[in-house]
């Protein structure tokens, strides 16, 4: 058979593979670069920038549980002068697409980071974070409340220029799908899912919660069955019909992990808290979502997404 | 036709050549590189550090596990943890490193399973180690605890890349279970260590209950040897590897009597390698608007100028 076709489209985008670096978890393009073919990727998000430097959290910032790890960093990041001086050039010299992770405290401050980068040639678009548990005001407050949500995407998706608008959902609701149907009713171009789920580890002598932010949140393949359910039921209640691209993630170690998210109804994948313990895992999910088409006569990886059988 | 894998040089496979027990939970793991990782170690230094993927060892059975440790040890892993290297040696045109490690939770308790012929999955030499600052050839070595590993390799590194300049360790542990290393007597029955004598580095020991050496804490020993001599200040550097507390007692010491020092900082680490933010430092920094910023310990350190390091 002639090889798979690995490519897709993506919020009017077409990207080489479906397969992405989660924020936060990457740097900002070099850090990984220094271990592996960042042009490989089909996306990269970077971590998430706001306006101002934040110092992020106390240590601890985070701790390893069974099959997955809690993490509190608290948005540490250089700020967006430093972004657009230090790393967007960087970022230039790698053939991927860039959406840049954007957070704020308010909706002006996730409107000026994007405005100003929404003229830059580097960038492909945005990841709205509106689902940070590790930091006290906004992240986790817009992204729990629909009609913050809605108002917050529509905002912003003004100022993005012709660039995707993506948003990153929070898991830690009672009902996704209503959150999802506000990202979209707001003019998302896409959604990613699931950021980490609110949990805490106690240290039993001390009787303190480990990390110094108390909380913090729950990543790594301990997430990964909860993340497959979720994406599947935006997909079918919401995202198929709406023709809205899902970028699916939580606990993604390998091409079959990332296959199920594909099957769920994810059109892209991310990987996480893997790159810490392999930084050329991407590469390795790519090898084998390769194989995986070959095996089973996928001409193009388009056409899995979705094909849970019922 | 495959994607093309852009595999790191830095991420490489050992081999087990020997595993020692050294005292009852501390052992000496002596790894070999393959080509790839000993290219990496080229021009590797004290200090820099490794991190391991223990995740695919098993677990020893529970009566080889520490009592205190049978809860936390036995669960899963995932995370790789950074080691750094007690000695380094060529083997023809290979590297063989030793780790000397403290069995204290499920890394290290799967650790203790390693045989001859093993292999382990490194990513490394990483991060900064001690820069040797040849403007002060009086270079006083201090470790506490499992500091002691950097603190040794610094030493042998010293005498054989710098053999003019006047080197002294002082090494402090809580009690005789928790040294590190092998101990040998002198011809005149003297105690000593041969990881510093074979390396000819006169050294010192403290523990904290008085069991082996001086009784007390290390800096104290430092301190009190120190101070009081014919001590050209401007000509001596602390190099200062171990807990916390050690290291800001080190830091204030310095301060004191007005000497540069060098310390090697530990942080939890998700990473290693500069992706997650998870090991910050508070250090000094004049250009931001509070003077102070965070520091990664695993890519700006983990050894830190100690001028530079705020201890709250
Ligand atoms: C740069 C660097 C070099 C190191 N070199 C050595 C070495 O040569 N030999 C050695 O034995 N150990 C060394 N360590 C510490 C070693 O990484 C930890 O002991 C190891 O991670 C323990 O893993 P575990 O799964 O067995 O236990 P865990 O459950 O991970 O830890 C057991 C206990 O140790 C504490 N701990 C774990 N990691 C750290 C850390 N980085 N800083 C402070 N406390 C920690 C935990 O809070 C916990 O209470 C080094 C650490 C760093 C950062
Ligand atoms: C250390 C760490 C830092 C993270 N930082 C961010 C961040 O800045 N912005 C964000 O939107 N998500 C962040 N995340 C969440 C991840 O992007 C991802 O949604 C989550 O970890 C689930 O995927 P995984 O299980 O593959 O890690 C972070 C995760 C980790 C582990
Ligand atoms: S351990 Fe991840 S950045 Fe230092």
């Amino acid at each position: 058979m002639t090889e798979p076709n690995l490519s897709i489209e993506f919020a009017g985008l077409t990207l080489k593979n479906p397969v992405f670096t989660a924020s936060g978890t990457c740097g900002y393009i070099d850090e990984l670069a220094a271990f592996m073919d960042v042009s490989a990727l089909g996306g990269f998000t970077t971590k998430s920038i706001t306006l101002y430097p934040r110092k992020g959290n106390f240590t601890p910032r985070i701790v390893e549980t069974d099959a997955g790890m809690l993490n509190a960093i608290g948005l540490a990041n250089i700020g967006l002068d430093r972004f657009l001086r230090e790393k967007v050039p960087l970022i230039a010299q790698y053939d991927t697409a860039v959406f840049v992770n954007v957070a704020g405290r308010t909706i002006d401050e996730y409107v000026a980071v994007t405005e100003r980068l929404s003229q830059e040639k580097a960038i492909a678009g945005f990841e709205l974070n509106i689902s940070c548990p590790n930091v006290k005001k906004g992240g986790i407050t817009f992204g729990t409340d629909p009609q913050q949500v809605e108002t917050i995407t529509q905002t912003v998706k003004k100022v993005a220029g012709a660039k995707p608008l993506m948003v990153k959902l929070t898991p830690t609701v009672t009902d996704i799908t209503v959150t999802a149907r506000a990202a979209i009713a707001g003019g998302a171009d896409a959604l990613s899912m699931v950021n980490t789920f609110t949990a805490m580890v106690i240290d039993i002598e001390a009787r303190r919660p480990i990390l110094a932010n108390r909380t913090g949140g729950l990543s790594g393949p301990a997430i990964k069955p909860i993340a497959v359910y979720l994406v599947q039921r935006v997909y079918r209640e919401v995202a198929k019909l709406a023709g809205i691209p899902i970028l699916g993630m939580g606990g993604i170690r390998n091409a079959s992990d990332a296959a199920e998210f594909l099957i769920a109804g994810a059109t892209a994948v991310a990987v996480g808290t893997a790159s810490f313990i392999r930084p050329d895992c991407c590469q390795s999910v790519l090898d084998g979502l390769h194989d995986y088409c070959r095996r089973h006569k996928i001409a193009n990886i388009r056409d899995l997404t979705g094909t849970l059988q019922d | 036709m495959k994607h093309r894998s852009a595999q790191s040089s830095r991420i490489f496979t050992a081999v087990v050549r020997q595993h020692r027990i050294i005292r009852p939970r501390y052992r000496l793991l002596t790894l070999e590189l393959d080509a790839k990782g000993s290219a990496a170690f080229a021009s590797v230094m004290p200090g820099q550090f490794v991190e391991i993927d223990a995740g695919p060892l098993s677990l020893p059975q529970d009566k080889d596990i520490p009592a205190e440790l049978l809860d936390s040890a036995k669960r899963n892993i995932m995370l790789r943890r950074p080691f750094s290297f007690s000695a380094i040696r060529h083997k023809g045109n290979k590297f063989e490193i030793d780790i000397s490690y403290h069995v204290v939770g499920p890394s290290t308790v799967r650790l203790t399973t390693l045989v001859p012929g093993d292999s382990l999955n490194l990513i490394g030499p990483l991060g900064n180690g001690f820069r040797i600052d040849q403007s002060r050839p009086i270079a006083v070595l201090i470790a506490g605890g499992m500091g002691a590993p950097p603190i040794q390799h610094l030493a042998a590194h010293l005498k054989s890349h710098h053999p003019d300049m006047r080197v002294t360790a002082f090494i402090g542990a809580r009690s005789l279970d928790e040294i590190p290393f092998d101990i040998g007597t002198d011809p005149d029955g003297g105690i000593i260590f041969p990881a510093f004598s074979s390396v000819g580095v006169p050294h010192a020991m403290t523990t904290d209950d008085g069991s082996f050496g001086v009784k007390g804490f290390v800096t104290q020993l430092v301190e009190k040897l120190l101070v009081p001599g014919p001590f050209q200040t401007d000509k001596a550097i602390l190099y200062a590897c171990g807990p916390e507390p050690m290291l800001t007692a080190v830091s204030r010491l310095a301060a004191k009597i007005g000497v540069h020092c060098q310390l090697s900082m530990e942080r939890m680490m998700a990473c290693g390698i500069g992706l997650c933010q998870s090991c910050a430092i508070k250090t000094r920094d004049p250009q931001a608007e509070d003077g102070w910023s965070y520091r990664l310990c695993c890519k700006d350190g983990p050894v830190l100028d100690g001028k530079d390091v705020i201890f709250d």
